[in-house]
């Protein structure tokens, strides 16, 4: 790893320190909302094609979706 | 429209001119021939930049009288004021010599031509300075193949040369027809209007003939017929010093501002001259007699006073302009101003914004936005895509398909004047916003400033892109063709995306933001996906090594671009105001869970 890359990792992880204290679990648990609603679209979606390319973007989509959903979740439960 | 048209209709009226005249065929001929002569001049004279002719240059025109004497050595050995006007021109246009030199080379260059007139006077010949063009244009090319820059230079010089003498020696030609419609004696008239009239003869004579020289012996046979007066005699002598600047004027078409403006300062010194001498003719006369008794000429020599009057007039015309040498190069910079660069400027960057954070913050987002849309520009062209083509809802993958149109312009110069300067005045904004910001909007502004810096990035990685694509985007092996397709379509696909959230009327940040990293992670895949593709098809023989090796290179070019343009978006999207936007900021993944989320 280069040097500017550790830099910008470590200040990746003291500007997550610092914000993490400043958010309210309100404002996580509206954008958990909204994941989930978004999650659900896209599941919707998914059931409703067969076609393989369409299908492999959404379930690439889905796993986002997912992965932000836990980490929401987890930054609300450090909280 | 204006521009797409007038160049089929130029060369409509060209080719009925050839059709028509092959007089004129000859003519356009001898000017296209001159003025190809001209641009190997200045390549040649290029080559010498920084070196021995520079330096010898920079000695001998350093001071108004060593430029003078230079103009007239010269012009005394070439025995063309013209030819010497115009090698000048490639001076200055190569940047050997400066424009305040350039003009005392050609007043000098206005002297050294009267040498002519004693010589067309004594003895009623001129150097044929044409015959020197084949034998320069051999001598020429056969340098210009040599492998030292110098000898490619001088090889060039050499061959321009040729061209140039080429070129008059076919204008010359091709006018040759208009010679004999000239009866002077049907137009002699008395007094001024007379002068002015003889004088403008003279000029367009000489334009025709190419050669002052040839106007001159004109004159004498004239004057020897009793076809015109004395008077009307030195009238066309004073025009014949006009239509000389013709072929400077023709050689600084293809020059450069500072080659334009010498031509301006030849054109004025002959006309200003000859309007002097036409005013003052009477005395110019009796200087001649006086001049001319002194010397021994007899009173009925006209040949030799012509080159008497021709001398004493182009004298009093450099000691006119000398004293006025800087004065005439303002203003010809004034009045030829070098073309501006079309550089952008930022929109919402201003002074006053800087004691409120929150006004800070919300125009360098506007500006930021700006230098976006500059860059946004420029990406398109650069994987040649039109705008319009990225930002429609037309399905971008057939229209990509479909689109082989490659978008001719200069990337590096568009970067200079539409990029880099929007990107140096944030960093200079923000640089002085600082210390009127918490750490806070500290915080955002550093946000805001990496973004621009990543679309600067961005920029840069398409200019290397950009050779290859435009490369396989025409070939004919369509495997390679469909990959670099692909890799357009990765961009612009971004690009479309980024424009449709931003234009949303109400726009979700927090679902904005977290929507570029389903687009990271279909980047992920994409890249996945493509090792797989290119393995296939090189081992199925469908591209070469260096195709697939190209192709993977480019691929990351891409890859950067697509990561930074997210990020850029991503930060761009963000509201401060907006507290949901702020906690989706927090949710973003970070590389290793987004690499994650896009392995099936």
């Amino acid at each position: 790893m280069k040097f500017s890359e550790l830099v910008e990792k470590a200040e990746k992880l003291v500007g997550k320190h610092e914000k993490g204290k400043r958010i309210k679990p309100k404002k996580l648990g509206k954008l958990q909302q909204l994941l989930s609603d978004k999650k659900s679209r896209y599941e919707a979606k998914l059931a409703a094609t067969d076609d393989p390319g369409k299908r492999q973007k959404l379930e690439t989509r889905l796993r986002v979706v997912s992965a932000q959903l836990e980490k929401s979740r987890q930054l609300q439960a450090a909280d | 429209m204006l521009k797409k048209t007038l160049l089929p209709t130029i060369l409509l009226i060209l080719a009925y001119g050839f059709w028509v005249s092959p007089d004129f065929k000859e003519i356009a001929a001898g000017v296209s021939i001159f003025l190809f002569g001209m641009l190997f001049l200045e390549d040649g004279f290029k080559a010498f930049t920084g070196g021995v002719l520079e330096k010898l240059l920079q000695k001998t025109t350093n001071k108004t009288w060593k430029s003078l004497l230079f103009g007239v050595v010269s012009t005394s050995i070439m025995q063309s004021s013209s030819l010497v006007s115009v090698i000048t021109i490639s001076f200055i246009s190569a940047g050997l010599v400066t424009l305040v030199a350039g003009i005392g080379i050609i007043f000098g260059a206005n002297i050294g031509t009267t040498t002519g007139a004693w010589l067309v006077a004594a003895f009623g010949l001129k150097v044929k300075i044409s015959a020197y063009a084949m034998p320069m244009l051999v001598f020429g090319i056969v340098l210009s193949f040599q492998k030292s820059k110098y000898l490619k230079g001088a090889g060039a010089v050499l061959a321009g040369l040729g061209f140039l003498f080429l070129g008059i020696h076919y204008m010359k030609e091709g006018f040759e027809a208009f010679k004999d419609s000239f009866d002077l004696a049907s137009l002699a008239v008395a007094g001024y209007p007379g002068l002015f009239l003889f004088a403008a003869i003279g000029a367009a004579a000489t334009v025709v003939m190419q050669s002052s020289h040839a106007t001159l012996v004109l004159i004498l046979t004239a004057l020897a017929a009793s076809q015109i007066t004395y008077d009307n005699g030195l009238a066309l002598a004073i025009g014949a010093n006009v239509g000389t600047t013709i072929t400077a004027i023709i050689g600084a078409l293809s020059a450069n501002v500072e080659g334009k403006r010498l031509a301006g300062a030849h054109l004025i010194f002959n006309v200003v001259t000859g309007v002097v001498a036409i005013a003052f003719i009477s005395q110019f006369i009796w200087a001649v007699d006086v001049v001319s008794n002194s010397v021994g000429i007899a009173d009925d020599n006209y040949t030799m006073k012509l080159a008497v009057f021709h001398t004493l007039f182009n004298l009093a015309g450099v000691l006119i302009m000398v004293p006025l040498i800087h004065r005439l190069s303002n203003f010809l910079i004034k009045s030829l101003p070098e073309k501006a660069k079309d550089l952008a400027e930022p929109l919402y960057l201003s002074e006053a914004a800087i004691e409120f954070p929150e006004t800070v913050l919300k125009s360098l987002k506007k500006e930021v936005w700006h230098l976006f849309d500059s860059a946004f520009e420029l990406m398109a062209h650069g994987i040649n895509l039109h705008r319009t083509e990225i930002l429609t809802s037309e399905d971008l993958e057939k229209t990509i398909d479909n689109d082989r149109e490659v978008h001719e312009f200069d990337l590096d110069e568009l970067y200079e004047s539409k990029v880099k300067v929007l990107y140096s005045a944030i960093v200079d904004f923000i640089s002085n916003a600082q210390a009127h910001m918490s750490s806070d909007f500290s915080e955002e502004m550093y946000r805001l400033r990496r973004a621009a810096g990543e679309i600067v990035e961005c920029v840069k990685h398409i200019k290397h892109l950009r050779k290859n694509t435009t490369k396989y985007m025409l070939s004919d092996n369509e495997h390679i063709r469909d990959e670099y397709n692909k890799l357009r379509y990765q961009i612009a696909m971004i690009l479309r995306e980024i424009y449709r959230l931003r234009g949303e009327e109400d726009i979700d940040h927090a679902i904005a933001i977290l929507e570029m990293d389903e687009l990271k992670a279909e980047v992920q895949s994409a890249h996945a996906d493509l090792d797989v593709r290119i393995t296939e098809i090189l081992r199925d023989d469908r591209i070469t090594p260096i195709m697939a090796t190209s192709l993977l290179n480019d691929f990351n070019y891409v890859d950067e671009t697509s990561r930074h343009l997210l990020d850029t978006a991503q930060a761009l999207l963000f509201s401060h105001s907006d507290l949901v936007a702020e906690a989706a900021q927090e949710v973003v993944l970070d590389e290793d869970e987004i690499e994650k989320a896009s392995a099936a």
